[in-house]
């Protein structure tokens, strides 16, 4: 190679990647990140899209501080996230155990039951769940009063409504989650287990002793990124309650909608949502950090 | 222990599996069946009320609302392969200035929820002129760094040869992407590919922002109207419009699910 064809080279590599990342460069910074700073901006405002921006400094943010509608819907999301993470994480996991004991066809049939809500969306599963818990006459109530338990109020009930999106939300993310676990599980050698066989250990030991420990990678991933997205559950709460009854699923993503667009306080409601990305940022830093440190 | 491997473990398993889809074998069953008799304790279909199907299309913009999403998922779905393609080799494959620092920054804003800047990007959309059109729900959906990320993985790890070849018979880098490496990459794009496009048809926050009139909804907006309008629609014609509804995703399932599980361990591992 000549030396001028050389630097023709250096000069094209150059020109066509910047050509190439144009289009993401542009797209992610319109769309993504000067949103995030016009957010904090428009936080520093008091504004209700219809008159003229108030600068008001940090006051959206001191009202926050005190707004106990705003903490009680940041109690209500951390409260569904307690049941929802460690609910998902086990269950997914025990599945994928299960499934990877299991032999011949019965794999293949198995993960596709388990998988097969997944391609279901969201509001398509919200109808179920509301069909099958409908106070009245749904299946469920009806095989409760037959078992003599008597009918439950479910989605109407303030105590209820949000353990029905939870298990909502469960049974279409299960199969993903038993997925990658379950990928994760096959890359285990597989001597390993032989070795522990031979030294006596029970499946529940070398469940726990081989397993479990060798898993630490994935096992950190799932329970941050169903963490980090439990954070900002809204889609089955805006259809299956609305929030209600009386507030009792209102989660903070449901609570910042509600400020921006039916209230119409774009500076509050853009605090409350800088307020919610600083507790997801510090998440994600504890993610990327794991990721970071596994390469 | 033999017959806990053989029998019990399988059993169980295929009755939890069972359980698993049951809730979609009652909405199947219940599409089929009358008003009347919609809540019927009975666990075979023993009507086959069709007209269901017909009043869910009849009295909603349900077809309308499913080519919408169809239309926007699809656009979606190429663009941001293509882009993302693009940008993933671009990171893989050249050097230039800068490159770890735009690396960096688009992974950075992985790290920004949604729901945080669902405002900023309303009003922002609102500036271009965005708000109820295709333009609004397609163009913000197609940007996203981890598809990126996954591709540069993806070219990191192609062998260079065939491009080195293709470069020295005279074709231009950007020729050689295009007509060498990005031809031989559906490994990559296929599962990718099944994901977005799942993710897309699935997404519900923005085109609820974006969208005003029930010619622009998509199919997700449609049904959740159908349960949470101000009328009531009989439960047999909702659970008709849910089974119309999900057919699109429940053949892309079927038919792709090794690219689905193959997307799903890309995602979970990388």
């Amino acid at each position: 190679m000549t030396p001028t064809r050389k630097s023709a080279r250096v000069m094209q590599e150059r020109v066509t990647a910047y050509g190439f990342l144009l289009p993401n460069i542009l797209g992610l910074m319109i769309f993504v990140f000067i949103p995030i700073v016009y957010a904090f901006y428009v936080s520093l405002h008091d504004w209700n899209a219809l008159t003229p921006k108030v600068f008001v400094g940090f006051q959206n943010y001191v009202t926050l501080m005190t707004d106990s509608k705003w903490w009680h819907s940041v109690l209500r999301t951390l409260m569904y996230s307690v049941v929802y993470v460690p609910l998902l994480f086990c269950l997914a996991l025990l599945s994928a155990v299960i499934v990877n004991a299991l032999r011949g066809k019965t794999v293949g049939i198995v993960r596709t039951m388990f998988l097969l809500p997944f391609s279901i969306t969201s509001v398509i599963a919200a109808i179920i769940a509301m069909f099958l818990l409908d106070p009245r006459s749904g299946l469920i109530n009806q095989l409760l009063s037959f078992a003599g338990i008597g009918r439950q109020q479910f989605l109407g009930s303030p105590s209820q409504a949000i353990y029905c999106v939870i298990f909502t939300v469960l049974w279409i993310n299960l199969g993903y989650n038993m997925t990658i676990f379950l990928s994760a599980i096959k890359e285990i050698p597989k001597d390993y287990y032989e070795a522990a066989h031979m030294d006596g250990a029970t499946r529940f030991q070398s469940f726990r002793y081989l397993t479990f420990p060798l898993l630490r990678e994935t096992n950190t991933f799932i329970l941050i990124v169903t963490t980090i997205a439990s954070f900002q559950v809204f889609d089955q709460i805006i259809v299956m309650t609305n929030g209600g009854p009386i507030d009792a699923t209102e989660v903070s993503v449901l609570y910042i909608y509600k400020e921006a667009f039916q209230m119409l306080h774009m500076g509050y409601s853009s605090a409350l949502a800088f307020v919610l990305f600083l507790i997801i940022f510090a998440f994600s830093m504890i993610q990327l950090k794991l990721v970071s440190s596994n390469k | 222990m033999i017959t806990l491997k053989r029998f019990l473990l399988p059993a169980f398993a295929v009755i939890v599996g069972l359980a698993m889809i049951f809730p979609i074998y009652i909405l199947l069953i219940g599409s089929l069946r009358s008003e009347t008799h919609v809540f019927d304790l009975q666990l075979l279909p023993v009507e086959f009320a069709f007209d269901n199907f017909v009043q869910a299309i009849a009295s909603t913009h349900l077809l309308r609302s499913i080519l919408n999403s169809v239309f926007v998922s699809t656009t979606v779905t190429v663009v941001a392969m293509l882009f993302h393609a693009m940008s993933g080799y671009a990171l893989a494959r050249f050097q230039f200035p800068g490159k770890n620092l735009i690396f960096s920054w688009m992974l950075s804003t992985l790290m920004i929820p949604f729901a945080v800047i669902m405002l900023p990007l309303y009003l922002i959309s609102k500036n271009f002129g965005m708000i109820n059109t295709y333009s609004g729900l397609i163009i913000p959906a197609i940007f996203n760094a981890y598809g990126i990320f996954l591709f540069r993985q993806f070219y990191r790890e192609f062998p260079k040869e065939l491009e080195e070849a293709a470069y020295m018979e005279g074709l231009s880098l950007a020729g050689t992407f295009f007509r060498v490496a990005l031809p031989l990459s559906m490994p990559i794009i296929a599962p990718l590919t099944i994901g977005f496009f799942l993710a897309n048809w699935n997404s519900y926050i923005w085109p609820l922002i974006n969208t005003q009139s029930e010619e622009m909804w998509v199919i997700q907006l449609q049904l959740a109207n159908l349960i949470g309008g101000g009328y009531v629609t009989p439960w047999n014609v909702v659970l008709a419009a849910a089974v119309i509804a999900a057919l699109p995703t429940f053949l892309l399932f079927f038919f792709m699910q090794k690219y689905l599980v193959e997307g799903i361990k890309m995602t979970g591992i990388k």
